[in-house]
């Protein structure tokens, strides 16, 4: 077996860093972790953990992330496909310290979790629509969050917590102008 | 032996540090705990001592004496402690123990939580204020009569208020109640009008699942930490053949591989490199029996069953008459469905010394982590005080998360490389490993006479195995258990007709088929019920009476209940006419859990041709599970029982390809999804004179058959394998 040593030494392990920009921050990726997937690099490198694990297919959105504003599934993301974006994670979305996102507030309002491991995908999701359809129609919200699965079943929650968050945006926007 | 004795325990924490401390009830179930079984101390003397605690700034502080996967069953504890202290449930501290801080609790499943610990956990707490009002009278030298709850505390006539935190010391004083006379319990209390219980309470911890706070085992970090993976087989006990990882030394990041017997896992720097070293190794299992559809619908065929005589367990019988003159006679097949839970299973383990004594620390979710401790202890030759076991959060449990599995994998390769080891199962992982819901066939028959009242009723089936698989116990054990444990309950559950018959029988056989089985939401209560609820649905139809008034007739006065709950429900349905369109039905199923749970399920339906979908358009419940602690809770597990029936009835089904399970991802074993689903119309029957039964699988249970009902009301065809398919209906040719 290759000593720890050998492999500490191994050329690949020096190339040239990549950089990404994560909830604002600039982060940069080194050696093996270049190699990794989005997913692989948010939890286990920077700990994110937010960002969860559910398939590692693309085919459930647990892990979703924004990459340059579009939700994108980081479990099929190589990081050194995106190297250079800005990425925003369920750590990065509430801006202001005192006061969650409408998302987060709306989400604990309608109590939408339960066991609660879908969420940050699903929440991100819900932020690739809100963030562009501010007023969405249910039809829209149907089919923007129906590749986000919830296998405790959290879906009428979800819905309503969504158009509940379009409203406090939408006042807040109001109150803004 | 290590001393597992509570006084032990609260020395060892820093838990009893000031204040007064009060035990839970000891005027509960004492059971032994089996050491190859689950955890069954449920709140009696010695378990769960010490949990509730007063300090000397009046603060509440609880030990959550239930795992978490959603259910929020500490939150509606929480609500009681709150009510029987006159405090409000935010105010109260929780917290939840290792397994080396309070002795073994009773693991978490079959919904027993509110049923079991709801009482124990008044009376501690209803225990501890009377205490508090003791001091208050003794400190004003008043009978105790004078002294009056008010909020957080009492007030004696002409005194300034006095809180909890004027009768607690510094001193740390632990109650002893286990003779004492049970105080009045709040919560309990029909003419109270309560504060706490039976409102609406924010679940504990829900702004760390919303901000994606550490709360699963996957997002535990230590330093120096690897990633490790244990090669899965296609079946439990199963040998390996040929293993060959020539190539693994290539893969960078690769660290070690771990070989012992058939134990075969890599180790890496990384989840990335952990993925590639294990696709480079490759492996070759030898099954103990071969696998494949076939042989299992054969293992099943209840009408060669019949034929045979061979159904050896008889559940109920009475006066039955097999050559009766049967109006229905039905076959039906239920397919193997599995847990595929959110969150693929994950622990973390880190072997240290201190004292030149080696611990291992775990951390993991699972339903029971007393039961982790001991087989962990026993798997890598620990003392069991070696061994502490870090319950988190479980990302949906549903029955798959009782054994020792995930947690043996990162134990054993911590062991094997002296380093802290994460092991996150892939999703294919989960699906290999899971012990899944059996698949049964049913064949079921029921005569009545002209009005419509039941005269015979005929249920055999053949199932799995549920409690007894061969997945579940030692080899050893497993002839013993099934040959003296008077039948698995897991298979027989739901099959109790909850209707009269003068003539009744019900016979199973259990097959010990050769894939791996064990517990899944409701057992077999949500087939069963979906056989018999079907069944009598078909009766009604083919003797032109309306199903409901047929089953309401049938229903026995010991089953009011469920009665109350189809006659809501039907009153909810009738709110929403339904389109008078070709194509369009509804149906209804009700159904008893456990005895004490009772639910109804209308559902409203349309078969769309263009998009050849059966889409459920609306979808109402009406549950009764006795006194309602936190309704918004009860809702949302309705909620998610209803989306479970969805999928039992319309989607998922586990695929056996030849020699494997194929089903391995969310692409070829479909949930339910959001555009899936119907408008919801919840009703709970609160029922606050009858102590609190379960409710985590109650209306899953009336939720598939409903749709087997509805689709019967759209199309005239009664579809009887499960899950139902648009096929299905084009094949038979409807409309
Ligand atoms: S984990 Fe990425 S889509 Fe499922
Ligand atoms: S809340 Fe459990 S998976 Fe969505």
């Amino acid at each position: 077996m290759v000593s720890l040593l050998e492999r500490i030494s191994n050329p690949i392990f020096n190339k040239p860093n990549m950089n990404l920009f994560v909830n604002g921050t600039e982060r940069v990726v080194t050696g093996v972790w270049e190699e990794e997937t989005l997913l692989s690099v948010l939890r286990e490198y920077f700990g994110l953990i937010g960002t969860r694990f559910g398939c590692g297919k693309g085919l459930c959105g647990s892990c979703t992330v924004h990459v340059d504003g579009e939700p994108v599934r980081s479990c099929i993301t190589p990081v050194n496909n995106i190297a250079g974006t800005s990425v925003l994670t369920i750590e990065g979305l509430q801006q202001d310290n005192e006061k969650l996102h409408p998302l987060q507030q709306a989400w604990i309002d309608e109590r939408v979790p339960q066991c609660g491991y879908c969420h940050s995908g699903q929440i991100m999701q819900a932020w690739g629509l809100l963030s562009k359809t501010r007023n969405p129609t249910e039809e829209q919200i149907n089919t923007f969050m129906d590749s986000i699965l919830c296998r405790c079943g959290t879906y009428d929650r979800i819905k309503k917590a969504i158009l509940r968050a379009a409203v406090m945006l939408q006042q807040s926007s109001d109150t803004n102008a | 032996m290590p001393d597992l004795s509570r006084r032990s325990f609260l020395k060892a924490t820093a838990w009893i540090a000031g204040g007064i401390t009060i035990a839970f009830s000891a005027r509960l179930i004492k059971e032994k705990s089996v050491s190859v079984g689950p955890t069954l101390e449920f709140p009696n003397a010695e378990s769960g001592k010490g949990w509730l605690q007063v300090r000397s700034d009046g603060k509440v502080h609880m030990l959550c004496p239930r795992m978490e996967m959603g259910q929020n069953a500490n939150t509606g504890l929480a609500q009681i402690v709150a009510e029987e202290l006159n405090i409000r449930v935010q105010d109260i501290t929780l917290h939840y123990p290792t397994t080396s801080e309070t002795a073994p609790i009773g693991f978490t499943a079959g919904s027993l939580s509110m049923m079991l610990f709801s009482k124990p956990v008044a009376i501690a707490a209803a225990s501890m204020r009377e205490n508090l009002r003791c001091r208050a009278a003794k400190i004003n030298k008043i009978s105790v009569d004078e002294v009056i709850d008010t909020e957080g505390g009492f007030v004696i006539l002409g005194s300034p208020r006095i809180g909890y935190q004027d009768l607690v010391t510094d001193e740390s004083i632990e109650l002893d109640f286990e003779n004492s006379v049970i105080p009045t319990l709040y919560t309990f209390d029909p003419r109270r009008i309560k504060k706490q219980v039976g409102q609406e309470a924010e679940p504990r911890g829900i702004k760390d699942l919303v901000t994606g706070a550490p709360v699963f085992s996957g997002d535990i970090q230590l330093p120096g930490m690897l990633y490790g993976r244990v090669i899965k087989p296609p079946v439990r006990k199963a040998r390996l053949k040929n293993l060959n990882f020539s190539t693994v030394q290539n893969i960078i990041g690769f660290f070690d591989i771990v070989r012992d017997g058939d134990f075969v896992g890599v180790v890496c720097r990384t989840p990335g490199s952990l993925d590639k070293a294990v696709r480079s190794v490759i492996i070759e299992w030898e099954l103990p029996e071969p696998i494949n559809q076939e042989k299992i619908n054969q293992l099943l065929d209840i009408n060669v069953a019949l034929q045979r005589g061979d159904l050896p367990s008889t559940l109920q019988d009475e006066n039955h008459n097999p050559s009766a003159n049967w109006d229905v006679d039905l076959e039906f097949a239920v397919q193997l469905q599995t847990h595929a839970m959110q969150e693929p299973r994950a622990a973390v383990a880190h072997i240290e010394k201190i004292n030149d004594i080696e611990r291992i620390n775990i951390w993991t979710g699972t339903q029971d982590p007393w039961a982790i401790k001991r087989h962990c202890a026993d798997d890598i030759g620990f003392r069991e005080d070696q061994v502490e076991v870090h319950p988190m959060r479980m990302g949906g449990g549903f029955g798959g998360r009782e054994h020792y599995e995930v947690e043996q994998d990162a134990a054993r390769l911590a062991l094997a490389t002296g380093l802290p080891i994460k092991v996150q199962w892939t999703r294919e992982d989960e699906f290999r490993v899971a012990r899944n819901r059996s698949p049964s066939s049913h064949r079921m028959r029921l005569a009545c006479d002209h009005k419509g009242v039941l005269s015979n009723w005929w249920h055999a089936y053949a199932s799995g195995y549920v409690f007894y698989s061969r997945s579940r116990l030692p080899d050893w054990l497993l002839p013993f258990k099934r040959s003296t444990a008077g039948g698995d309950f897991g298979v027989s559950r739901g099959a109790h007709p909850a209707y009269k018959s003068p003539s009744i029988r019900v016979e199973y056989k259990e097959v010990d088929l050769p894939i791996d089985l064990g517990v899944w939401r409701s057992l077999n209560g949500a087939p069963n019920t979906f056989v018999i609820e079907s069944t009598m649905d078909e009766l009604a139809r083919q003797k032109s009476i309306d199903p409901v008034r047929f089953k309401l007739m049938n229903i026995p006065d010991s089953m009011a209940r469920l009665g109350n709950c189809l006659k809501r429900v039907e009153t909810m349905a009738n709110r929403n006419p339904l389109p008078a369109k070709s194509g369009y039905g509804r149906g209804f199923a009700c159904g008893v859990y456990e005895k004490n749970s009772f639910v109804a399920v209308s559902v409203d339906l349309h078969i769309d041709h263009e998009a050849r979908k059966i889409c459920i358009d609306r979808m109402c419940c009406a549950q009764d599970v006795g006194m309602a602690i936190n309704p918004d809770q009860l809702r949302a597990q309705i909620e998610s029982n209803l989306v479970w029936s969805i999928g039992m009835a319309l989607m998922e089904k586990v695929e056996i390809g030849d020699g494997q399970i194929a089903s391995n991802n969310f692409h070829n074993y479909m949930i339910p999804r959001m555009s899936d689903m119907p408008s919801l119309d919840i009703d709970i029957i609160d029922n606050p004179i009858i102590h609190p039964s379960g409710a985590g699988e109650v209306a899953l249970i009336a939720g598939s058959p409903a749709i087997a009902n509805a689709i019967r009301d759209a199309t005239g065809l009664r579809l009887t394998r499960l899950p139902i398919k648009y096929t299905d209906i084009t094949a038979l040719g409807s409309l």
